[in-house]
């Protein structure tokens, strides 16, 4: 069974792996105990004690509260509210739609047409840390990225009650 | 091997490999001693000479005696591929066609996953750039253009030029490279920066060696050419120090023969030689110019090469006494255009690890391995994943006690553990089961990797003779020979020393290529037949010049070479071309044209189909190629009197319980040195030498022949 301590996957997250590390763990069958040792590494780097479900970006994640409740939170501690519901809904959001806005980003020619393209930048409102943006046509729904099944994901997968 | 009185000494063959330089001592009756040393990177003539005293001993001869006696003396190492793969280079500039300073770094993209397993070719993430043996700041680019015909286009700005040179002084470099785009067509604007750059160089007081790519390896494909001509300067002219060191030991011992090493191209050449980064790859293909040579020798023209290492099984075919050449190879993940003995390696071999896929519980082996780790059996190792030889020591096929000679003692119960927990219980099956379930699947992809080879050059194995040597090859011929109707199975009995023979079968050779890009269309008159073939001629000779003058520095007149030329040809407008043996050694009338048309449109229907044949289209001749050798001695093959069928009863040494599918069998154990020409065993058996072990399945029989090869036959 492909093992690795606790070490090599704080590296991991870090960036910090040589590469001949790095291809042979791609490369490799997958260790069946990752996500334990991710979390727990993960657990060790935020700054509130809630208990980590599951990490939703490098600085986001689904979060169990003391009084039992399972909410969307970032690094910064800034809770979005129940994990059901879309996180990006409560975040502040800077929308560059405009020549002079997309070419802060992007040379002249190869920035998007604002008419047919725009940037959403979705912002922690605590410490201004981009957690995520989206490309799509004016007017387009705010995205809900992603709806996991985490009862399923602990219980079939993992092996453990939530 | 022999001891005694009357040894004379007559070829030695050097294999310096990355761990062990193993030196192979022939005699005139064909008899050979085996040498091993550690090897000594920082000055391999000391691995060499401890190797070499190690081989003479079992003759109880002295170095000086034996070197004084010795007529050729043949080199193979890795020296070179380590330090290209080490970044251990020297500190190279180059310039080139300004606009394209970037294409060394982009890899053409290719460059990203070659050599990689079929699996992560596929996984896009594992891909990546490997370092480049020049920064970019040390590759300056200079304005000039010369188009596909060899026209100016733009003219060379020479002050740019001058400016790089004395850029590239001013770092500090130790070399510079010259690659300009279609050079090969036009060398002119290399060839003047080469005269700025000394310019420079003499107003500076300070002298690097210039390499043009138009004069080292003049092809078509800039990259590969790019590529080959940094080799050269990076990797090539280090190491040159090396095997002239190795050169002086011999002579300081009194050898009078000239040492020569292994080219890609199947022939040896001097160590003087221009071109040195043609010795890169030498020892693999080893094995296929023996087996060649093997092949005239006893008359077989068609055979399959098969080698099975630690880390590979590598497969050639040689058809009709020729092996085929890889135009544009890659090693250690460089495009090179540096012909190569074509070789298909798959990445399994004894050493390769296996592992139950946790996901859909199907066993894969390799393609990583243990290497010289060889596997749980072996606790020193330090391995944690069972391998191959972990799983032939379970069955009893290999003894545990005579791995390597019994250097190296096997933990047989470690194995069989390591096999339980890590195979047979995740798949519920016994252990004895699992491991032979595990040889089956590795014998079962060699097969069909070989098969596919021979079908796909439009033969079957009833053409072919199988040959199997390497460390593992006999231990698994039995398995991947089984259900295909090879004329024959040819294992010789220094199999394990094969690669390291077939080094000293090498002809003394040299070979010249060259772009040349002549369309030959339909319908033309004999006139331009003759300005084609006049345009051939000149190819062909100037590449004969570079090959006397080579052969030249070893004091070798140009009456004593034979020069055989070759050409590359396709039918206009196709991106691949074949290559061929002219038919004609000098176009001398409009018909030999036709005889080349000729010889290319049989060799295109052989590899593909008749109805693949395009005449309709016209041809073009890419390539001219210049071979030229000499005669060298090459190793007798041992030749023994031939005995009866039935072995002397002292050459069985005991019996063992082996599992032969599904059933344990009480086997016979045979030493190989004991047996005599002439004798026959029939399996179950296992023949043991010190560095191999030739197993015979239940259904098969073996009898050793005059030159100490077995043959291996249904029963």
């Amino acid at each position: 069974m492909t093992h690795y301590d606790k070490s090599t996957i704080a590296d991991l997250v870090d960036g910090r792996l040589e590469w001949s590390q790095l291809k042979a763990m791609m490369s490799n069958f997958k260790d069946p105990d990752r996500f334990d040792k991710y979390i727990a590494v993960l657990q060790e780097r935020v700054p509130w004690d809630d208990q980590i479900l599951l990490p939703l970006g490098p600085h986001l994640f689904i979060v169990r509260k003391a009084d039992g409740s399972i909410v969307t939170k970032s690094r910064s501690g800034y809770e979005f509210g129940d994990y059901r519901q879309n996180w990006k809904l409560k975040a502040r959001i800077r929308v560059r739609d405009t020549d002079a806005s997309l070419q802060e980003l992007y040379p002249a020619m190869m920035h998007c047409t604002p008419g047919w393209m725009e940037l959403r930048e979705y912002i922690d409102p605590l410490d201004g840390t981009l957690l995520e943006v989206e490309a799509v046509p004016p007017g387009y729904p705010v995205v809900h990225s992603f709806q996991p099944d985490l009862e399923t994901f602990y219980r079939e997968w993992l092996g453990r009650s939530l | 091997m022999s001891n005694g009185m009357g040894n004379r000494p007559r070829i030695l063959a050097i294999d310096a490999g990355g761990t062990m330089t193993d030196t192979f001592i022939i005699n005139e009756r064909g008899e050979f001693v085996v040498g091993k040393a550690q090897t000594t990177p920082y000055d391999e003539s000391i691995g060499f000479l401890n190797s070499a005293r190690d081989a003479l001993h079992y003759w109880g001869m002295g170095v000086e005696e034996a070197f004084s006696a010795m007529v050729s003396g043949i080199y193979s190492g890795t020296a070179m591929l380590n330090r290209l793969l080490e970044r251990k280079g020297r500190t190279v500039g180059l310039i080139v066609t300004a606009g394209m300073e970037d294409y060394l770094r982009m890899e053409r993209a290719i460059q990203t996953y070659l050599g990689y397993s079929y699996s992560d070719r596929l996984h896009i993430v594992t891909h990546h750039h490997n370092p480049p043996l020049v920064p970019r700041k040390r590759i300056f680019g200079v304005r000039e253009r010369v188009d596909v015909f060899g026209k100016v286009a733009i003219p060379l700005y020479e002050h740019e030029a001058r400016a790089a040179a004395e850029q590239l002084l001013a770092m500090g470099v130790d070399s510079i490279v010259v690659n300009f785009i279609y050079s090969f067509k036009n060398p002119a604007h290399e060839q003047r920066v080469r005269e700025i750059a000394e310019e420079v160089m003499a107003a500076e007081g300070r002298q690097v060696p210039i390499y043009l790519s138009s004069e080292l390896y003049p092809l078509r494909a800039d990259f590969p050419r790019l590529n080959a001509t940094l080799l050269e300067a990076y990797a090539a002219e280090p190491s040159r120090e090396q095997l002239q060191r190795v050169r002086q030991v011999t002579r300081d011992h009194g050898a009078r023969f000239d040492l020569r090493v292994m080219a890609s191209h199947g022939g040896t050449i001097s160590i003087d030689a221009r071109e040195l980064a043609r010795t890169l790859i030498s020892g693999p293909i080893g094995g296929v110019i023996g087996a060649k040579y093997l092949a005239e020798r006893i008359g077989v023209h068609n055979v399959a090469c098969t080698d099975i290492g630690g880390t590979s099984f590598d497969i050639a075919l040689i058809t009709d006494g020729e092996f085929q050449i890889k135009n544009v190879p890659d090693v250690a993940r460089f495009l090179l255009n540096i012909p190569l003995v074509q070789i298909d390696s798959v990445g399994a071999g004894t050493g390769s690890f296996v592992r139950v896929n946790p996901g859909n519980r199907r066993i894969e082996i390799g393609p990583d391995s243990a290497g010289a780790r060889v596997g749980m059996c072996y606790p020193e190792g330090g391995v944690d994943t069972v391998t191959i030889t972990d799983c032939n020591v379970v069955l009893g096929y290999l003894n545990p006690d005579n791995f390597l000679g019994g250097e190296i003692k096997l933990d047989r119960q470690r194995a069989i553990a390591a096999v339980r927990q890590q195979i047979a219980e995740p798949l519920g099956l016994d252990v004895y089961a699992a491991a032979s379930g595990v040889v089956e699947l590795f014998e079962d992809s060699l097969k069909n990797n070989l098969l596919g080879r021979i079908i796909g050059k439009g033969y079957g194995p009833e053409n072919y003779t199988l040959l199997s040597y390497g460390g593992g090859g006999p231990l698994h011929v039995g398995g991947y020979s089984a259900g295909l109707n090879f004329e024959d199975v040819l294992i010789p009995s220094w199999a394990p020393g094969f690669s390291a023979f077939g080094c000293a079968c090498g002809d003394f050779e040299y070979r010249y290529d060259r772009s040349i890009d002549l369309p030959i269309f339909p319908g033309i008159d004999d006139a331009t037949r003759m300005q084609l073939g006049n345009a051939i001629n000149a190819a062909w000779d100037a590449l004969a010049d570079q090959v006397a003058a080579e052969f030249a520095k070893s004091g070798i007149p140009r009456e004593q070479i034979r020069f055989k030329p070759a050409i590359r040809m396709q039918y206009y407008g196709q991106l691949n071309d074949l290559e061929f043996r002219s038919p004609v050694q000098r176009i001398e009338e409009p018909g030999d044209i036709l005889q080349l048309v000729r010889a290319f449109e049989d060799l295109y229907a052989k590899i593909y189909y008749n109805a693949a044949r395009t005449p309709q289209f016209g041809y073009l001749a890419t390539r001219a190629i210049m071979t030229g050798s000499v005669d060298v001695e090459k190793p007798a093959l041992p030749h023994r009197v031939e005995t009866g069928p039935d072995p002397d009863p002292e050459a069985q040494v005991g019996m063992r319980d082996v599992y032969w599918k599904g059933s344990w069998i009480s086997t016979p154990i045979f030493a190989m040195d004991r047996l005599h020409a002439g004798n026959r065993i029939v399996g179950p058996a296992i023949i043991e030498a010190p560095a191999c072990t030739l197993v015979v399945p239940p259904d098969r029989w073996v009898w050793l022949d005059r030159n100490d090869i077995f043959h291996m036959r249904k029963v």
